[in-house]
């Protein structure tokens, strides 16, 4: 690892003392030698022949011409010039990247905006307008049904658990006795019929096994012994000749409708609205459905029709570099051929947009049944998980109503031929908040989601990482002894060395299983987000990447505690300052220029980090559902740099798609450069004067 | 701080000593959380993935695992409630064997045979990498160390290591992929129609295509990922040589090239060499710059084993040794499969299960073995040649 802050290690350390060999020498080798010493092992291989016994007059040394020029160089400057302009190497490999990033990307913008022009010409983002403030309806219908499931649990939680054991015993006993009961179950069905006395063995065998199944299960302890010995009574008698289900298992189920009835009608008022809820947009999604199949099929014609030029103008080009006159002709009457009109946009929907009073007339019907829905929305009944969510949604019915009584104003402002300016593209994709691509109704390339996930995930590594390695590198430094310096050191160095894709693999095999687990402990249960829905999330990739940043952010805080002055030291030790003084007000505060860029570059690793954050996080393309407060970290996201390393590989060059990928790289390096130049601006302007 | 203390103001030493044991538990729990945590993840993978690599009898390695090529596992399992793990080829053979015994097969993709192809690739692009970072990066710590010290030029040149160095792998993943995939020069004689630009020669074209996903092209790649490394190492060693040598040299005469070559250099080389270990290493473990640049993940052949057109019975010997060497060079056109991206797709792209885990923890282990050890030399024989170069 390059040591990146500033120049301490990277500058000469000759700078200092003015050396004889540096500059103030002559490229040749000096003429006052004597032969004995020329040809010893040092010998130079084209001067020795111009050394005579006689020195020549200094004017003739001076202007003689030289042998073995080459371009107006000398062999040693020539050896100068080789080194140089190797390591000009990595300048020009920078230029090189931008340059190549560019040349992919940058005809992202011109490419975007052209598939946007399309999207708005053949009548898709018409019908987004009113789409996509309607979708959220489907977040909050699920979100009452979770409501009222909530709410009806303390009633029938304890039959739906027994049933669900009861249930869940039968499969495992099942599943255990499977290859006595399959043998038996095929030659019940065998043609001819097996002889009797093979089927009684069969019979006999999978009695055998279930019995002992059955014995040796665990059952769960909601069950009585007394109920757990029926169950297992009953369960041993499984068999695939009785169809009926063991008496016990029915009993269960029914008392578990009775309940599930029971809640049921001590909530109707909830059920109702949930079920009003998910039928009021049913008209509206009608309509809707038509308006969009019209649509879709002029962008589809719209698509077609470019593809087929791109081909044509291929076609044009080819005709023009070929020479034979015959083939020119060929290809030109081919380009010909493949020649279609542009769609009509405005004819081929005009069916859609007749219909726009129609559609803002059941927009507005529609928010008007929303309003209704959340006015009569006013019962508080059920659990503490219910009430809120309750409120929630209560909250958010008014909320959605206004944006889709929003939508209508739009949709009347809605034209068809507006121009997509540069400005919008850029906004698009900047500010985007949807990554959508592969889909069949339009890809967009919004760049939100991706970079909300690095951040988060970026910073919770930071959070991690920052307090454990500076902590780490002050013990290190100030308090360790030798001993526990020859261990810790070449630990923490050889975090370094363990590959990323590793860090993945654990994270995705051990980290994961670990965090829902523990998350389930019930005196964990005070914390947000807990119990964790998903294995793979941000936290879980923040851990990793905080691993990955230690050995990183732990060198460069350890040298710059190494670097602060023994004076420093010294004077306050002589003011009396006990080791802790000294430690905290002396020594970290002279550090914390090194310590803040050590951070900074930590951060830059973090959030360059590729192949972690592709197996770990989740991979989920939304912004994190930031309402859930600091639980957000327990949900998946996409990255910056996960999102290239996926999808790069299934995409064709030169698509939009293509140069999206390759615009993320292009703000990836930016990113990167930006950080750098941070930590040596930190460092330069928090420098310690030169004692 | 034994003395009693004299000193009137000074505060009740007893709460600040036992205020100074906090702290310092607190800082040595920290330090101590790390290296656990390391330990255990190594120790995790060390026990369920020897296992797999090592065995208790003659001859200690799991030489099937570590001598075949990857290839999709067959299960299959008959009526006794027994599995019988084979390949594509066993597979058939097995169920007829069973007759109706037989119950149900799984197939479980990469899982089965073992990872000779991964190694094999890793090692190569390694290799090829090496080559390219040590001879552009040793050359360049000669300039930094050895011919100019300042200057503007300089200050760029070190800028731009620092750069470099902080630039995303996956980033260098897209350039790799623009630069040396889709642009880098090719001699051909008929050339791509996506070239950029085609420069006729006396018997051939020189023209910008591309490499294709190659070894080459992503030993390039990681060259330049691992050349800040590289490039910062060298010029450390270099510097480390008493600046007495180079003024002895001079002082007999020597132009300055001669002493970089005798008074220098031999001293800096195993330094140098020790420190691109770690280049290595990290060259070794990268994944996002191969995925698009050499990497497959799945090849049932190992680079040298290109198929060509059989040759009519009546060729010659030089017919034969042209498709020798095509098959040599096979080495560096041939995209590979590498130890990394295996990993990548066993722990992602294919459903988990106990068949699946082996495959996965076996990779693991050998990919972590043989990165641990790479670094491991180098910081262990770093410390040798300190204590050997003492000047």
């Amino acid at each position: 690892m390059v040591n990146p802050i500033g120049s301490r290690i990277l500058e000469p350390f000759s700078i200092e003392s003015p050396s004889v060999c540096r500059g103030g020498y002559s490229e040749r080798p000096l003429k006052c030698s004597t032969s004995t010493l020329t040809q010893g092992p040092l010998t130079p291989t084209h001067s020795t022949r111009r050394v005579s016994t006689e020195r020549p007059p200094l004017h003739q040394l001076l202007l003689k011409k030289q042998k073995g020029h080459f371009l107006g160089l000398d062999l040693q400057r020539a050896i100068r010039f080789f080194f140089a302009s190797n390591a000009s190497i990595t300048i020009v490999v920078l230029a090189m990247i931008m340059l190549f990033l560019l040349r992919e990307g940058a005809g992202f913008l011109s490419t975007y905006k052209h598939e946007l022009e399309i999207y708005r010409r053949s009548g898709l983002e018409y019908c987004d307008l009113v789409d996509r403030p309607l979708s959220k309806q489907q977040e909050l219908s699920s979100k009452l049904r979770r409501a009222l499931t909530a709410s009806m649990d303390p009633i029938i939680q304890e039959a739906r658990a027994r049933r669900d054991a009861a249930f869940l015993l039968k499969r495992e006993i099942e599943e255990q006795t499977k290859l006595p009961r399959e043998a038996l179950e095929s030659a019940l069905e065998k043609e001819p019929p097996t002889t009797p006395e093979a089927l009684k063995a069969l019979r006999q065998q999978l009695t055998q096994a279930t019995q002992k199944a059955a014995n040796e299960v665990s059952v769960s302890l909601l069950f009585s012994s007394e109920e757990a010995n029926r169950l297992r009574q009953e369960m041993a008698k499984l068999s695939p000749e009785i169809n009926a289900l063991p008496p016990m298992l029915t009993e269960l189920g029914s008392v578990f409708s009775a309940r599930d009835k029971e809640a049921k009608k001590q909530f109707a008022e909830l059920v109702e609205a949930s079920d009003t809820l998910e039928e009021t947009p049913e008209p509206l999604r009608e309509l809707l459905d038509e308006l969009k199949e019209e649509v879709l099929a002029t962008k589809e014609a719209a698509v077609e029709h470019f593809t087929l030029e791109e081909g044509r103008q291929k076609l044009l080009q080819a005709a023009e570099s070929t020479h034979d006159p015959e083939e020119k002709a060929d290809l030109r009457k081919e380009a010909e051929a493949s020649k279609t009109p542009e769609p009509d946009y405005v004819e081929s929907i005009k069916p859609v947009i007749e219909r726009r009073d129609e559609l803002i007339q059941a927009v507005a019907k529609y928010a008007k049944d929303i309003e209704i829905a959340a006015a009569g929305l006013h019962l508080d009944t059920g659990t503490e998980a219910a009430k809120k969510m309750l409120a929630q949604v209560r909250q958010q019915l008014p909320e959605h109503a206004a944006e889709m009584r929003a939508s209508i104003e739009q949709l009347k402002a809605w034209r068809q031929d507006k121009t997509v300016s540069i400005f919008s593209v850029i906004t698009a994709f900047f500010f985007g908040t949807n990554w959508l691509t592969n889909s069949s109704w339009q890809d967009f390339f919004g760049f939100v989601p991706l970079l909300a996930g690095s951040m988060v995930i970026a910073l919770i590594a930071i959070v991690i990482a920052t307090p454990l390695s500076v902590a780490a590198a002050i013990y290190t430094n100030q308090f360790a002894s030798d001993r526990e310096k020859e261990f810790i050191k070449p630990v923490i160095e050889f975090i370094q060395a363990i590959p990323s894709v590793v860090l993945g693999f654990i994270g995705i095999s051990l980290v994961g299983d670990l965090i829902k687990e523990m998350s389930g402990w019930a005196w964990l249960s005070w914390l947000p987000g807990f119990p964790v829905q998903e294995r793979l999330n941000m936290f879980n990739a923040g851990c990793l990447l905080a691993l990955m940043a230690v050995p990183t952010m732990f060198s460069l805080a350890e040298d710059a505690l190494n670097n602060v002055p023994q004076a420093y030291v010294d004077a306050s030790d002589a003011l009396g300052a006990t080791k802790l003084q000294t430690v905290f007000r002396v020594i970290v505060p002279a550090a914390l220029s090194g310590i803040a860029a050590a951070v900074l570059l930590g951060l830059g690793r973090v959030i360059g980090e590729t192949m972690v954050v592709l197996l770990v996080a989740g991979n989920r393309i939304a912004i994190p559902d930031f309402s859930a407060g600091p639980g957000v970290i327990f949900q998946p996201a996409h990255t910056l740099t996960g999102i290239i390393a996926q999808e790069l590989g299934e995409v064709s060059r030169g698509s939009a798609h293509w140069q999206a990928l390759f615009m993320v790289g292009i703000v990836l390096f930016v990113i990167s450069l930006g950080v750098n130049a941070c930590a040596r601006a930190v460092v330069r302007r928090f420098e310690l004067p030169k004692a | 701080m034994s003395e009693p203390n004299l000193n009137p103001f000074a505060g009740d030493t007893t709460s600040s000593r036992r205020q100074e044991g906090v702290v310092r538990w607190f800082l040595r729990l920290s330090t101590t959380l790390i290296v656990m945590v390391t330990l255990a993840i190594v120790g995790h993978i060390f026990i369920k993935g020897a296992p797999i690599t090592f065995r208790t009898e003659f001859p200690f390695v799991n030489v099937k695992f570590l001598t075949e090529l990857p290839a999709t596992l067959h299960v299959i399992m008959d009526k006794q409630g027994r599995a019988i793990e084979t390949d594509v080829n066993g597979a058939d053979a097995i169920k007829k064997q069973l007759g109706d015994q037989f119950r149900e097969e799984k197939t479980i993709s990469y899982s089965g045979g073992g990872i000779l192809g991964p190694i094999v690739g890793t090692a190569l692009l390694v290799v090829v990498s090496v080559v390219v970072a040590l001879f552009l990066g040793v050359a360049s710590a000669i300039y930094l160390s050895e011919y100019a010290s300042h200057g503007k030029r300089v200050e760029m040149i070190r800028l731009a290591i620092l750069n470099l160095a902080g630039v995303p792998s996956v980033v260098f993943g897209l350039f790799g992929l623009g630069a040396f995939v889709l642009t880098a020069p090719v001699l051909t004689d008929a050339p791509h129609e996506r070239s950029l630009l085609v420069i006729p020669l006396l018997f051939t074209k020189l023209s910008f295509q591309g490499w294709d996903t190659c070894v080459l092209s992503g030993g390039f790649t990681l060259a330049f990922v691992i050349l800040p490394v590289i490039i910062t190492a060298s010029e450390q060693c270099l510097q480390a040589v008493p600046q007495g040598f180079r003024e002895t040299s001079m002082a007999l005469g020597a132009t300055r090239w001669q002493t970089i070559w005798r008074a220098v250099l031999p001293f800096a080389t195993p330094g140098i060499l020790t420190s691109s270990i770690l280049g290595i290493a990290r060259a070794a473990g990268e994944t996002a710059p191969i995925m698009f640049t050499a990497a497959l993940a799945f090849k049932d052949k190992l680079p040298w084993q290109k198929d060509l057109p059989a040759l009519p019975s009546d060729a010659g010997w030089f017919a034969h040794w042209e498709q020798n060497v095509e098959r040599f060079l096979g080495i560096f056109t041939e995209s590979v499969q590498a130890l990394p991206y295996h990993i990548y797709t066993l722990a992602a792209r294919i459903p988990h299960n106990e068949y699946s885990e082996r495959a996965q923890y076996g990779s693991v282990f050998v990919f972590l073995l043989l990165v641990a050890s790479l670094a491991a030399t180098s910081i262990w024989m770093r410390r040798r040649l300190r204590a050997k170069y003492r000047w």
